[in-house]
């Protein structure tokens, strides 16, 4: 294995742990800081050879972009359909 | 709006981020929000001619394939190679540089890399260092200014735009306002992919423009290009 290929590995032997931290900040409705590990897993999921994720973080990314800092309980629905989707792509 | 480093007119960056390689010059127009439909024909027609997007037919016609982006003449100071998708996914923009470059033997190309987010830093730090590039890392605001203060001035810098603590907008304007440092090519690094977010970038100088999630071999093509080195 060369170097790139230990650091995907690694990447996604240390997935499991982000999604956790990103469903911790969801249950918090810590709103800002779902929205900035959102964008970072989005920008790191593509390149380290997961597109699919890296799409639906985006997505969800976007979604509390446009939902401002307060989600009120239909967005909150509609960002737990896209959470759920982030978690089912990393799968 | 100034367009900093770069040669086109603010009508034409506008336009070229636009491009996605499969629009029709309608699409195109109706996507320039309050630029006139003759103002955009105008500037397709410009950057056809200086070299920066090619078309698949005339821009005349109903279609043109942007898609292929490649560095105008030669004879153009200010050369860029660059490909674009308007889809908000992927940005690849790189200004060639006014003059080659070539290392003496030994000599070793130093990159500023800043990167929050731990393993993409390591990521294009294995990557470079595999290439025989020098790789200085830094995450936030301190680290920034620590490693842009340390011997040697690096070469070129990688910059992320969303970092903890700082913009990585504010942080190229400030490199731009430095006398030691101003001359050092700035590549945004990002996923902020909007048009705006390019705008935005080179019109504070930015030198070249990558949109994540990238291809790590893109970040390192981006470097050479604006070092004017052989890739």
């Amino acid at each position: 294995m060369n170097p790139l290929e230990e650091l995907q590995a690694e990447y996604r032997r240390e997935l499991p742990q982000k999604l956790e931290t990103i469903a911790v900040l969801w249950s918090a409705r810590r709103v800002a800081e779902l929205h900035r590990a959102l964008h970072t897993l989005a920008g790191s999921a593509g390149t380290f050879g997961l597109p699919q994720l890296s799409a639906a973080a985006r997505e969800a990314e976007s979604y509390l972009e446009a939902c401002g800092p307060a989600l009120d309980a239909r967005q909150q629905a509609g960002f737990q359909q896209l959470f759920d989707a982030v978690v089912a792509s990393a799968a | 709006m100034s367009s900093g480093r770069t040669a086109l007119s603010s009508t034409e960056l506008s336009v070229l981020v636009l491009l996605d390689g499969k629009s029709t010059v309608a699409q195109v127009q109706a996507r320039a929000g309050s630029l006139p439909a003759k103002a955009v024909e105008e500037a397709l027609e410009r950057l056809l001619r200086s070299g920066h997007i090619a078309p698949a037919v005339d821009v005349t016609s109903d279609h043109i394939d942007p898609g292929n982006f490649f560095a105008a003449s030669a004879s153009e100071s200010e050369a860029a190679a660059a490909t674009l998708q308007a889809n908000g996914y992927f940005v690849k923009f790189a200004q060639r540089a006014a003059q080659p470059r070539n290392l003496a033997a030994g000599e070793k190309i130093t990159v500023l890399v800043v990167e929050d987010d731990p393993q993409l830093a390591k990521l294009v730090r294995t990557y470079f260092q595999m290439e025989g590039m020098e790789t200085r890392l830094a995450g936030n605001r301190e680290e920034i200014n620590a490693a842009l203060r340390q011997p040697p001035k690096p070469d070129a810098i990688v910059l992320d735009v969303m970092l903890p603590d700082i913009d990585g907008f504010d942080v190229l304007a400030r490199v731009r306002q430095h006398d030691a440092v101003k001359d050092i090519p700035v590549i945004m690094m990002t996923a902020k992919a909007t048009r705006e977010a390019v705008l935005k970038g080179l019109e504070r100088g930015a030198s070249g423009y990558i949109t994540k999630p990238f291809n790590i071999e893109t970040v390192l093509v981006a470097v050479k290009t604006v070092l004017g080195l052989r890739k």
